[in-house]
C-alpha cells in the first residue's frame, strides 16, 4: 500500500510568491489593466452605499434599509419591475424567432444578388438611432394630419377616426415590439446566418437524394443545426433583460406608463426629473435591479453549462 | 532580456499614463479650490478680493457660444474691472435650457463651493427659487438688495418684494418683470374666417373661430389638415404659471397650489379645474386641438406653428410676449408663408377673453426669473457681497454692463457706428438698414445674419431699472408686443414651497399630467381624473396644504 503511494509521482506547487516572481513580467504587463479595471469598474462601485443613506443635495445622513422599505411599497415601482420584464423578454423571444425565420429565409434563396440586397435592407435600420427610429414612427403613427398612417387609412376608408397607436394601453407593447423588430431583427440574423452557413453542403444533398422535401431538409438538416445557436443567444441574453432603457424611453409618454414603464425609465424619473431627488432612493432602485441581475446572470450561467458543457463567466 | 527591458518600460509608460491621468482630475480639483470641507471659500475670492465669477445660466442668456458669448464676456470683464479697480474674470456655464433645473440640481448636489465646476451666482425659475431657499445654499441677499445703488431707479420694486419669504429673507434678485404668454393669431386665417380680432371677445367666440381654422380651409388648399390651435401640452403641468400655453380653456383654473383669499388651496381639486377639463376634452373631440398638443415641446409646437407647410399647420398659438412676437413673425417671413392674397402672413395679438378677465384679469404675469448667489457656508458675507456688487450691482447699472446684459456686446450685437446691411440679400424679403454715427441700433445676428439680433439676457421693457444711456430698441414690433403685454396682464399666484411639496413634487406633476392627457382625450372623465388624483394624493396634499397655510400663518 505504502509502496504504491511511494510510486505516485508528486508535483510540488512553488509557492505563490515565488511563482509571481518567475513571471513578474507577466504580472507586470497586467498590472496597468488590473488598475484600470480597479478605477473604473471597481471604484465607482463604492456607490452603492448611498443606496443606505438618504442623499438630497447637501442633506446626506444613514438611513439603514429604510430605501428598500420604501422602494417594495412603491405600487409604481413593482409596475415597473413587472414591465421589464414582459417588455424584455417578449422582445427577446419575438426578435430571436423572427431572426431565425429570416436567417432560414436567406439560406434557402439561390439569388446571391436578391440574398445580398434584403441583407443590406434588413441591417440598415440597426444602424440607426433610438432616437431617429423614435421621432420617424412617433411621426408616421401620430394621429394628428401629419400622420402617414392615419391618414393613409382614412384616404382608403378604412377607418374614419385615426388610431392612436402610440397612447393606447392595449396597442403600446405590440407597436413597440414592432418598431424593434424593424430594428433589430435584421442585425440578429447575422449570428443564425453564419452558423447556417456552417452547415455542411453534402447533408442536404444527401437528404435529396433521399427525396427530402425543402421544408423537410429545413425540418431535418436547418432546425436542429441552429438550435443550439438560438439556445445560446437566448441564455445569453437572458442576463441583459433588466438592463432595457432606451427603446423605451424615447417611444412611451404618460398615457401607456401602466404598461410602458421599466425600472431604468422609473430610476430616470424619480432622478432627473425631480426637482431636488434623493440619489439615496435611486441608488436602491439601480442596487436592486443589479442583484436581480446578477441572479438572471447566474442562472444563466447554470442554463449554459447544461446546454452547452461551460458556462457564461 | 531586450525584450523584458522593453516590457518594462512600456509598462512604466502605460502605468504612469494612468496615474497622471487620475492625478490630473484631482489636481484640477485642487486647482479650483478647498474641496474637502462642507464650507469651502470660492476660488475667485482670495484676500478680500473677488477674482473671478462662475455663473451658470440657462437659454435665456441669449448670447450663446456661436452667437458673441466671447467678445460679451471680454466686454464684461473689461467694464466690471474697471469698475471694481481690478481685473475679473467671468466663467459662463451656459446649460441646455430643456434640462436646465435637472443639471443644476446635480451640480449642486455633487459640488460645494471652491470647486471649479460650482457657481458663484446662476439663473433659476420662480418655482427652482422656492425649492431652494429653504436648503441653506442660497445666500440671503435682502440687505444687499436694499443698499443697492440701482434703488433708486428701480421702477417695478414689487417684483423683488414679492420674491421675500414671510420672515423679509431674500435668496433671488430679479431683475426684470416675469413676462409671459399671449394668444396669437395668423392674420390670414382670420381674414379667411371672415372676423376681425375685435369680434373675438368670449371663449364662444374664440372656439368658433377655432372651428372655423380647421373646418373652413383658412389655408386655401381644397383640403382639410388644419388645427385651430397647438401648445405645448394641454397644460404645462410641469412649470408654473401651468395654465399660459392654453388660457383661454383653463380661463380661471389653476392646477396646482395657490393662494386664494389668503388661503392655500390645490387648485386641481376645484370645479374649476373639472370644467377646463371638459373644455379641453370638447375641443379635442371636435378636432381643433392638433393631436401633435399632447407630447409637442415648445420648439415642436411653434415651428409647426410657423412652419412652410401650413396645410398641417394651426391659426392660433399662445407663446411668449414681446421678443417672441418678433421671432415668430421673423420666421413666417423665413418660411415664406403667405396669406390667401400672396402677401406676408403676420400676427395679430389676441386681447384676453372676457372669460379671463371675469377670473384672473388678464394674461398671467409669471413671477420673475431670479438670480441667486451660493453661500459657502462660512459665516462671512464678505465673498457673497462681493458677487452682488460684481454682478448684480453691475447688470443694473443703467449704463455699459446694464447694455451688456440687454443688448449684448458692442460692434457684435450692436453698434453706434455708422453703416449699411442687409438681411435676406436677394430674395423677395430683402431688407436694407442704414445706420448713422451715433446711432444707436442692433446689427445682424452674429449665428444668422438674415436676421436682426433682438436681445441678450434682459429685456429693455420688462427690466425694473432702465438704462440710462438712451439706448433703445426701436423695433417697433418687440414694443408693441411688450406694451399689449403690460396692458393685458396680471400677476400669476405665487409658487408654493413646502418640505412635503418638494419630495412629492415631480410625482404629482407626473400624475396631473397622465390625468390631464386622459381626461381630455376622453379615456376618462375630468371628474374621475379629479377623484383619481385625490385618491392617490389626497393625503400628502393634505399634509402639504396643512404646511403651507401653516407657513403663511
Amino acid at each position: 500500500m505504502s509502496n504504491n503511494q511511494d510510486t505516485t509521482p508528486v508535483v510540488h506547487k512553488k509557492p505563490l510568491k515565488l511563482r509571481m516572481w518567475n513571471y513578474r513580467g507577466f504580472y507586470l504587463m497586467a498590472l496597468p489593466v488590473f488598475i484600470f479595471v480597479l478605477i473604473i469598474y471597481y471604484w465607482p462601485m463604492l456607490g452603492v452605499r448611498y443606496s443606505f443613506y438618504s442623499y438630497k443635495l447637501r442633506d446626506i445622513h444613514f438611513v439603514g434599509l429604510d430605501n428598500f422599505t420604501q422602494l417594495f411599497k412603491e405600487k409604481e415601482f413593482w409596475s415597473s419591475f413587472r414591465n421589464t420584464l414582459i417588455i424584455s423578454i417578449v422582445k427577446l423571444l419575438l426578435n430571436t424567432f423572427v431572426a431565425v425565420i429570416i436567417s432560414i429565409f436567406l439560406n434557402e434563396m439561390t439569388s446571391m444578388i436578391c440574398k445580398k440586397f434584403i441583407q443590406t435592407v434588413i441591417y440598415l435600420p440597426h444602424f440607426m438611432s433610438y432616437a431617429v427610429v423614435a421621432a420617424i414612427f412617433t411621426l408616421f403613427l401620430s394621429t394628428s394630419s401629419t400622420g402617414f398612417v392615419n391618414e393613409t387609412l382614412k384616404s382608403m376608408g378604412i377607418i374614419t377616426k385615426s388610431i392612436d397607436f402610440l397612447h393606447s394601453k392595449t396597442m403600446w407593447r405590440p407597436i413597440f415590439y414592432l418598431i424593434n423588430l424593424w430594428k433589430e431583427t435584421g442585425w440578429g440574423t447575422v449570428i443564425f446566418f453564419a452558423t447556417l452557413s456552417g452547415i455542411n453542403t453534402e447533408q442536404y444533398e444527401a437528404a435529396s437524394i433521399d427525396g427530402a422535401t425543402r421544408l423537410q431538409r429545413i425540418r431535418y438538416i436547418t432546425f436542429p443545426a441552429l438550435s443550439n445557436t438560438i439556445i445560446i443567444v437566448l441564455i445569453l441574453n437572458l442576463a441583459k433583460v433588466l438592463n432595457i432603457f432606451e427603446p423605451v424611453f424615447v417611444l412611451y409618454n404618460s398615457r401607456v406608463l401602466e404598461v410602458s414603464d421599466v425600472i431604468s425609465t422609473y430610476i430616470y424619473r424619480k432622478t432627473f426629473l425631480t426637482a431636488i431627488p434623493d440619489y439615496g432612493y435611486t441608488t436602491a432602485v439601480g442596487l436592486f435591479k443589479s442583484l436581480v441581475g446578477c441572479v438572471l446572470m447566474l442562472a444563466s450561467d447554470i442554463a449554459s453549462k447544461k446546454v452547452r458543457g461551460r458556462g457564461i463567466i | 532580456m531586450k525584450k523584458k527591458l522593453v516590457s518594462l518600460i512600456l509598462c512604466s509608460v502605460m502605468a504612469v499614463g494612468l496615474l497622471a491621468g487620475c492625478g490630473g482630475g484631482g489636481g484640477g480639483a485642487a486647482e479650483g479650490g478647498s474641496s474637502g470641507s462642507g464650507s469651502g471659500s470660492s476660488a475667485g475670492f482670495v484676500d478680500g478680493q473677488l477674482n473671478s465669477i462662475n455663473i451658470i445660466v440657462d437659454g435665456t442668456v441669449t448670447a450663446t457660444v456661436d452667437a458673441g458669448q466671447a467678445e460679451f464676456k471680454a466686454q464684461w470683464e473689461e467694464a466690471v474691472g474697471e469698475k471694481l479697480g481690478h481685473p475679473i474674470t467671468l466663467n459662463i456655464t451656459q446649460l441646455d435650457h430643456s434640462d436646465y433645473s435637472g443639471t443644476v440640481s446635480r451640480t449642486l448636489t455633487t459640488g460645494q463651493p471652491g470647486d471649479a465646476g460650482y457657481p458663484d451666482a446662476l439663473i433659476m425659475s420662480a418655482t427652482m427659487l422656492r425649492q431652494y431657499q429653504t436648503t441653506g445654499l442660497l445666500w440671503n441677499l435682502a440687505s444687499a438688495y436694499d443698499n443697492a445703488e440701482f434703488q433708486s431707479r428701480v421702477n417695478f420694486p414689487q417684483v423683488n418684494e414679492n420674491i421675500r419669504t414671510p420672515d423679509g429673507a431674500q435668496y433671488g434678485f430679479a431683475p426684470t418683470y416675469g413676462n409671459g404668454c399671449v394668444t396669437y393669431i395668423k392674420q390670414g386665417w382670420l381674414d379667411a374666417a371672415g372676423k376681425t380680432i375685435d369680434d373675438i371677445k368670449t371663449f364662444d367666440d374664440y372656439y368658433a373661430l377655432l372651428k372655423a381654422f380647421t373646418e373652413n380651409d383658412p389655408d386655401g388648399n381644397g383640403a382639410g389638415g388644419t388645427y385651430g390651435v397647438i401648445a405645448a401640452g394641454f397644460g404645462k403641468l410641469d412649470e408654473a404659471p401651468f395654465i399660459n400655453y392654453m388660457p383661454e380653456f383653463w380661463q380661471g383654473a389653476y392646477p396646482s397650489f395657490y393662494q386664494k383669499d389668503g388661503t392655500w388651496v390645490d387648485g386641481f381639486t376645484e370645479q374649476a379645474t373639472i370644467d377646463a377639463l371638459a373644455r379641453l376634452h370638447q375641443a379635442y373631440a371636435d378636432g381643433i386641438i392638433d393631436p401633435d398638443t399632447e407630447e409637442a415641446g415648445t420648439k415642436q409646437a411653434r415651428e409647426k406653428f410657423f412652419s412652410n407647410d401650413q396645410t398641417t399647420s394651426e391659426g392660433a398659438f399662445t407663446y411668449w410676449a414681446g421678443t417672441w412676437l418678433r421671432t415668430l413673425s421673423d420666421n413666417l417671413v423665413k418660411n415664406e408663408v403667405k396669406k390667401a392674397d400672396g402677401s406676408q402672413e403676420t400676427l395679430v395679438q389676441l386681447p384676453p377673453i372676457q372669460e379671463i378677465k371675469d377670473t384672473w384679469g388678464g394674461y398671467l404675469n409669471r413671477e420673475a426669473p431670479v438670480w441667486v448667489i451660493t453661500d459657502d457656508g462660512d459665516g462671512d458675507d464678505a465673498r457673497e457681497q462681493a458677487i452682488f456688487d460684481a454682478l448684480f450691482e453691475t447688470m443694473l447699472d443703467g449704463d455699459k454692463v446694464q447694455t451688456l446684459w440687454t443688448y449684448g456686446a458692442e460692434d457684435v450685437h450692436w453698434s453706434t457706428k455708422a453703416e449699411e446691411f442687409k438681411t435676406n440679400e436677394g430674395t423677395e424679403n430683402e431688407a436694407s438698414y442704414t445706420y448713422e454715427e451715433g446711432q444707436f441700433h442692433l446689427k445682424q445676428s452674429p449665428n444668422d445674419p438674415n436676421t436682426i439680433w433682438k436681445k441678450n439676457h434682459l429685456d429693455a421693457v420688462l427690466v425694473i431699472a432702465p438704462l440710462t444711456n438712451g439706448y433703445v430698441s426701436d423695433d417697433p414690433l418687440v414694443t408693441e408686443g411688450n406694451n399689449f403685454f403690460l396692458e393685458n396682464a396680471v400677476d400669476a399666484p405665487a409658487a408654493a414651497s413646502s418640505e412635503t411639496l418638494s419630495g412629492v413634487e415631480a410625482d404629482l406633476v407626473s400624475t396631473k399630467t397622465q390625468l390631464v392627457n386622459m381626461a381630455v382625450v376622453g379615456e376618462i372623465t375630468p371628474e374621475e381624473a379629479v377623484a383619481q388624483y385625490t385618491e392617490q394624493y389626497g393625503d400628502v396634499c393634505a399634509t402639504i396644504l396643512e404646511e403651507l397655510n401653516s407657513a403663511a400663518e
